[in-house]
């Protein structure tokens, strides 16, 4: 199959798509690109492959929303430090995907432009808040997609969808170019219907960005040459504190179930105690909302964004400007981060956070001198109807609760599919000390040769 | 708790305008997740939070990006300036 036929292929499918996988499609510069790819003038080791992006992530000449009606007209003036390295291996960047407004959310509900849908199920969610790119990626509207990952956003919706995603460690992926909301958790990651492809663009987008000064000069590990390594003798921790009441029997039994799977391979497992985990949610939402606080202090609909027809004093036009261009869930994060950071609370819950996240660290730290990798479910069940959670916040936020502590402890873990509750895709962590991305990488491989959970 | 005019006090300062309708809404649902949020209160430690670490580089002039490119995004532009709202 040429290029050319294989984006048109993916563009096909988006056209006849009920998903809402898309906010913005490229098709004539997609089809451009292939045509180069095909004429042998693009190289690099993502030549010719169609890839989505998170709308949250900048691109040059091409709209940029972040889902939100503040930046329906937005349109970047440069590339992130991701698209750039993506540009290099030469691939065709397919369009623009559907995600919770500012990356908001776990359901891709809270998008300007209308949920996005589940693969397995239209009547359901496709998780959040990259779920556009999980969803594209499994209705092969892409080979491949960026997501971003602030409490989960890339491994609830692989999880939900049935495909592979990576939250890397802090500091591996430059954010720069990433529109920000909880810059100290947040990291650019890939999704793919593959452990090896899911490998393969890890290894393109990762490294050092001096532009990015939280992005780390360590080097990017070959992930993808050492998949076939043997996992056997490796030690595989199991975080009962992710087992909790609230997790579906069923999500328990399938991760079980694979942590027998990989005893069979020889890897050796033990049970684990995180303590502090009881405080991850809480500390992750003072933390995100603090830093959504400010981060978003910047739309005020002069430089960008959506400004109101006539204008008033300052004050009252950047407010009407605000609450015109932004949805409930972002003003519900704003205002709870400013109270949160204002003068009386600050040591009662930003702090508290800090030092909550602090002692999080710590638990995760003690629990990688004894295991090479831990084990868990990505998600407390299977994803959820549309407008079932949308009506109750805190209900929603419950949901992150396998998620959240990993962002906290700025480590990565990679979820893959590990089983089905009827026709619905259940997900399982594999979750890495700080830059032990090849670890996990290699067990997931390891783990899908030798299952049949994988949809692709 | 968290009363009607708290909200309305910090949404003020976060610059968010609400109506009647999105204030009593938020007020409910604010006082929910804060009071899960309380939790945090049972935390007793001597720990320091994790010290935070500036990064510097050489202060290098790199190309940015043109008058036109960085106008080109905004709603009101006059002679080559952002039209913000009046002061006076």
């Amino acid at each position: 199959m040429s290029h050319l036929e294989r984006v048109e292929e993916a563009l096909n499918a988006i056209r006849r798509s009920n998903l809402n996988a898309y906010i913005t499609v490229d098709y004539s510069e997609a089809r451009k690109q292939a045509e180069k790819a095909d004429a042998g003038q693009l190289d690099g080791r993502l030549a010719g492959v169609p890839v989505a992006i998170k709308d949250a992530i900048s691109t040059k000449g091409l709209r940029t929303t972040c889902a939100s009606k503040t930046l329906e007209r937005y349109v970047p003036p440069y590339d992130a430090f991701v698209i750039s390295k993506l540009k290099q291996e030469g691939a065709v960047i397919i369009g623009k995907t559907n995600m919770d407004e500012f990356s908001m959310g776990t359901s891709t509900e809270t998008s300007y432009f209308g949920p996005s849908r589940n693969p397995w199920d239209i009547e359901r969610v496709p998780g959040g808040s990259s779920g556009g790119s999980a969803a594209a990626v499994t209705a092969y509207e892409a080979d491949l997609a960026l997501g971003s990952d602030t409490g989960g956003s890339i491994r609830c919706p692989a999880s939900f969808c049935g495909v592979v995603g990576l939250k890397p460690t802090y500091g591996r992926v430059s954010r720069s170019g990433l529109v920000s909301y909880g810059n100290s958790l947040e990291q650019i990651g890939p999704l793919a219907r593959t452990v090896r492809e899911c490998a393969l663009l890890f290894e393109v987008i990762a490294g050092h960005d001096p532009g990015d000064s939280t992005s780390v000069a360590v080097p990017v590990p070959d992930c993808t040459a050492s998949l076939e390594n043997e996992i056997s003798g490796l030690k595989v921790g199991i975080p009962l504190d992710f087992f909790g009441e609230g997790v579906d029997p069923e999500v328990q039994t399938a991760t079980w179930n694979a942590i027998q799977t990989l005893e069979d391979l020889g890897v050796s497992s033990e049970e684990i105690s995180l303590p502090n985990l009881q405080y991850a949610l809480s500390a992750y939402y003072v933390q995100a909302m603090s830093e959504a606080s400010s981060n978003l202090a910047r739309y005020c609909g002069i430089i960008y964004g959506h400004r109101i027809q006539k204008d008033h004093d300052w004050h009252t036009t950047f407010s009407e400007n605000r609450s015109i261009g932004f949805g409930n869930e972002v003003k519900r994060r704003i205002l709870l981060g400013t109270y949160a950071l204002s003068a009386g609370y600050y040591d009662k819950y930003y702090i508290k956070a800090l030092k909550a996240r602090e002692l999080i660290r710590r638990d995760f730290k003690r629990a990688f001198e004894r295991c090479d990798a831990l084990i868990a479910p990505t998600m407390p069940h299977t994803a959820f109807k549309i407008g079932e959670k949308i009506e109750d916040p805190l209900a929603l936020y419950k949901v992150d609760i396998n998620t959240v502590p990993i962002n906290i402890a700025n480590i990565p873990s990679l979820s893959i599919p590990c089983g089905w509750k009827g026709k619905l895709p259940i997900g399982m962590q594999i979750i890495g000390d700080m830059w032990a991305e090849s670890t996990i990488f290699n067990i997931g491989f390891q783990f899908e040769l030798n299952t049949e959970f994988n949809s692709a | 708790m968290i009363t009607k005019t708290e909200v309305e006090r910090i949404a003020s300062l976060a610059c968010v305008q609400l109506d009647d309708e999105e204030l009593n809404q938020f007020t409910i649902q604010l006082n929910s997740i804060l009071e899960y949020f309380d939790k945090l209160a049972e935390i007793e430690t001597e720990l320091e939070e994790e010290r935070q670490r500036n990064v510097v580089r050489p202060d290098d002039v790199t190309k940015s990006l043109t008058q036109a490119e960085a106008l080109a995004n905004a709603p009101r532009v006059e002679n080559g300036y952002f039209r913000g709202p009046r002061i006076l």
